[in-house]
């Protein structure tokens, strides 16, 4: 039933622009990082030289949670849109298909959109820093780690203004929110603060804490999501 | 015994206190079109939606082809097809996704597509994407979408709202056909008793959430039987007339009216008059009164 769903969302996704947006997140971060290095090349190299990749990798870390989260507001946003723009809730639901299977699709199309976006930031550092000259000692690990660990720690924030934005037609408010949740998510402000853990997935020590967080806490929103979508009326 | 296929008791639904839907005992049997009439906000579309499942009942029971639907939601809803309100679709796809989009939830197969594209009559355009089609189109998509799982039943809201008239006569021979050809029991709502009482073999009307009248359209037409409307000569004279033969009439100016409109009571009002020497002019049904007494109805218990 959920394949189902999900096959359903792929095909309304058609057209609306939603893969190049995909796209143009990683590019960006990438784009503004070939910019910062062009610019201050040789200043860089030599604050680096211990661990150029390293120094590459640690640059763009910095602003990926702010990327992300911008991401995964406007995503979600246009991901509902398609239902709430002509109103096909009412049409959708009332086929025979569960409304947790609804719910979850949509998450699900979410997430494998936001893996894209991880793959091709991984892919577009190694480029920009093969093509500064960095050299071919990758480390594969980190560069996969740059996208993937951050988005596993959004993972509850994901599910939290997914469920806002499918609930409330007046999209305003998830958006606004994304947007703070997004600027604030650059600092540091407390490690129990669910809003730090895709920075600090990348940069903290004990990562793997943040990883089960993320984890976790997207399973225990998403199942809230879940359980008021199927109780809530539909209008 | 008749076989109901929706059958509801004790049906409600609150909002914030006040009773949007209350006490609806709806029965619809197999085969049947069903006209759901009320004015707007009478508590229809609220009524459907619960039929459907999109809302739930703050009260009462659905039964839908004899299965509870708290229960058993989605077998029931694999064997009904709905068209609520204003159609819903996706304007940045073609006709042919729109109907692909619900085809791949609901599993029918791939040639069924084209084969309610061609009832519906929007083959020609099924490439187009559908934020250029007219609200005409764009509703007859919505009945396609609604026929797309073969149902067994199929709810209807409005279904003719915002379409001209040859849009309305295509869309009324086509729920007409239904029952006929496929054996699909209908259930229309509207606000007109006009565009119902041409398809409809029983009618439900609905006021501020409660069913006020539940039963054949025969017998609503019974009940507003009309009158017949003669114009003659002289009226005043022809009414003494009448009156001698045993005809009770009424004078509206050079109008007569008569309350009966069997052939035989026509025909001997008629011949009556002839044989006094007056002259008839017209002679006409008056069927207004079946609006009226919807009106009537539905306007019981509003103060003015």
């Amino acid at each position: 039933m959920m394949l189902k769903a999900m096959h359903s969302d792929w095909l309304k996704l058609k057209g609306k622009g939603l893969w190049f947006l995909v796209c143009l997140g990683p590019v960006g971060l990438i784009a503004m990082q070939a910019l910062n290095f062009g610019l201050r090349y040789d200043y860089l190299k030599k604050s680096y030289a211990a661990d150029l990749w390293g120094g590459l990798l640690n640059n763009i870390a910095v602003f990926v949670p702010i990327a992300l989260l911008m991401g995964i507001t406007i995503l979600c946003s246009l991901l509902a849109n398609i239902e709430h723009h002509t109103s096909s809730w009412k049409q959708l639901l009332a086929l025979p298909i569960s409304r947790t299977a609804v719910f979850f699709s949509k998450f699900a199309v979410a997430a494998i959109m936001l893996g894209v976006s991880c793959i091709v930031l991984a892919l577009g550092s190694i480029a920009l820093g093969l093509g500064l000259g960095f050299g071919w000692a990758l480390p594969l690990a980190d560069i996969a780690k740059l996208g993937f660990y951050p988005f596993i720690a959004a993972l509850p924030l994901l599910a939290l203004l997914l469920w806002m934005c499918l609930t409330l037609r007046n999209q305003a408010v998830p958006i606004t929110l994304g947007v703070v949740l997004a600027v604030l998510s650059m600092f540091a402000i407390a490690e129990w603060l669910p809003l730090t853990w895709p920075l600090l997935a990348y940069k903290a020590q004990k990562q793997e804490i943040f990883l089960a967080a993320g984890a976790l806490g997207g399973l225990v929103v998403l199942l809230a999501g879940m359980v008021h979508f199927a109780r809530r009326d539909v209008d | 015994m008749k076989e109901w296929i929706i059958e509801t008791s004790g049906l409600s639904k609150r909002y914030k206190g006040r009773y949007a839907v209350s006490n609806l005992n709806l029965k619809i049997g197999r085969g049947e079109i069903f006209g759901f009439l009320g004015p707007n906000g009478a508590g229809k579309t609220t009524t459907i939606r619960m039929l459907l499942g999109l809302i739930q009942p703050s009260g009462g029971n659905i039964q839908i082809f004899g299965q509870p639907l708290r229960r058993n939601r989605l077998q029931i809803l694999r064997r009904v097809g709905s068209l609520v309100e204003y159609p819903s679709y996706y304007g940045h796809l073609s006709a042919t996704d729109n109907l692909e989009a619900i085809r791949r939830i609901i599993d029918a197969p791939k040639n069924r597509i084209s084969e309610v594209l061609d009832i519906v009559g929007l083959s020609k355009e099924a490439k187009r994407p559908v934020k250029g089609f007219s609200l005409g189109m764009k509703q007859r998509l919505g009945i396609a979408s609604a026929l797309l799982g073969s149902p067994e039943l199929l709810v209807l809201d409005e279904p003719t709202n915002g379409l001209d008239p040859a849009g309305i006569l295509e869309i009324r021979e086509l729920i007409k056909a239904m029952p006929r050809e496929h054996g699909i029991t209908v259930l229309i709502s509207s606000h007109l008793l006009s565009e119902v009482e041409q398809m409809a073999n029983t009618v439900g009307i609905i006021r501020q959430g409660e069913m006020v009248f539940q039963d054949s359209m025969a017998s609503l037409r019974e009940q507003a039987h009309g009158s017949m409307a003669l114009r003659v000569s002289d009226s005043m004279k022809a009414m003494r007339v009448l009156a001698q033969s045993g005809i009770p009439s009424q004078h509206e100016g050079a109008l007569l009216t008569i309350g009966q409109t069997d052939d035989e009571y026509v025909a001997r009002a008629v011949r009556e008059l002839v044989a006094s020497g007056h002259a008839v002019y017209r002679v006409e049904e008056r069927r207004k009164s079946l609006e009226e007494l919807f009106l009537r109805i539905v306007g019981e218990g509003r103060g003015l």
